[in-house]
């Protein structure tokens, strides 16, 4: 699995079709109110799948097929928000990026469009 | 030489980019584009201290909240610019005077400033790294995020050199610093 991370519009999911030559059919948006296509070689916006287990009370789990490529935005990065749902939402990302960087074979950080190697 | 700096506030952007941008002006003039528009007393008095300050490390103030190709005159002289900030110049070209939105004023600045940035000869564009948190915005600051976030793309692109500022440490995405 290969995790590409970095805040909103910085270029995560253009990336990922370049690097890893992904075709736009292949390529599955995360919601907040449904289960993911685990099936998928890509999920992007995976932070909206951790809010959908959020709200359902259970945690993220990592179905993903091993040569997935995850997208997700670095959602823990600012202030603590007031809203108990949005707190929780923000903690278990970051908590659940952390788990799935360990597990990754490539972490990349977007900044401004441009790709940092992390692992 | 085009330098892009970004990243969190106050964490040491604008000391980097006025060291850089007075080492890329050489003996030539040194241009600080100031992108504020004053709307009171109390912003004008801020103004008058900010541009007494810089006066004495050898800026000439150009006062361009908008149109920022206005200031490409001066770059036949040879020089420096430094640009402070990306961050406003989009907010006065977005948000116009009356309150009227520009919805494609992410897409044209992004365009001036890659004309801008090609252009120039020499200069520091500063921005802000304003895209990492959990806040779930109305649709005008989501307009923005995705505007000024275009701009800094367009920019890391075109300039030679990209740095992220974290607390006064840099992280060298691009190129090199000439300080």
């Amino acid at each position: 699995m290969d995790l590409i991370i970095g805040g909103a519009f910085q270029g995560k999911l253009d990336y990922a079709r370049n690097a890893f030559g992904l075709r736009e059919e292949e390529i599955v948006t995360c919601t907040p109110d449904s289960e993911p296509d685990w099936n998928a070689r890509c999920l992007c916006r995976v932070e909206d799948y951790v809010l959908d287990c959020v709200r359902r009370g259970v945690s993220p789990e990592e179905k993903f097929r091993p040569d997935a490529v995850l997208v997700g935005r670095d959602i823990f990065c600012g202030v603590v928000p007031i809203d108990p749902e949005e707190r929780a939402w923000r903690e278990e990302t970051g908590r659940s990026d952390s788990r799935l960087s360990r597990g990754a074979d490539s972490v990349t950080r977007l900044f401004c469009g441009i790709p940092q190697k992390l692992k | 030489m085009t330098v892009f700096i970004s990243g969190g506030c106050k964490n040491g952007k604008s000391t980097l980019a006025e060291r850089t941008a007075k080492a890329l002006a050489g003996d030539g003039p040194l241009y600080y584009i100031a992108t504020m528009i004053p709307h009171d007393e109390e912003d004008e008095e801020r103004i008058r201290r900010h541009v007494a300050a810089r006066a004495g490390m050898g800026f000439i103030t150009l006062e361009q909240g908008r149109d920022i190709l206005q200031c490409l005159s001066r770059a036949r002289e040879g020089g420096a610019f430094l640009m402070d900030s990306v961050t406003a110049l989009l907010s006065n070209e977005m948000f116009r005077p009356g309150g009227v939105m520009d919805w494609n004023a992410g897409e044209r600045v992004a365009d001036d400033l890659l004309r801008f940035a090609r252009s120039c000869g020499n200069a520091v564009f500063v921005s802000d790294f304003i895209y990492s948190d959990a806040g779930r915005y109305d649709e005008y600051t989501e307009a923005y995020r995705r505007g000024l976030a275009l701009c800094d793309k367009t920019l890391a692109r075109a300039c030679d050199t990209v740095v992220e500022v974290c607390s006064s440490n840099f992280i060298l995405h691009k190129g090199e610093l000439p300080v």
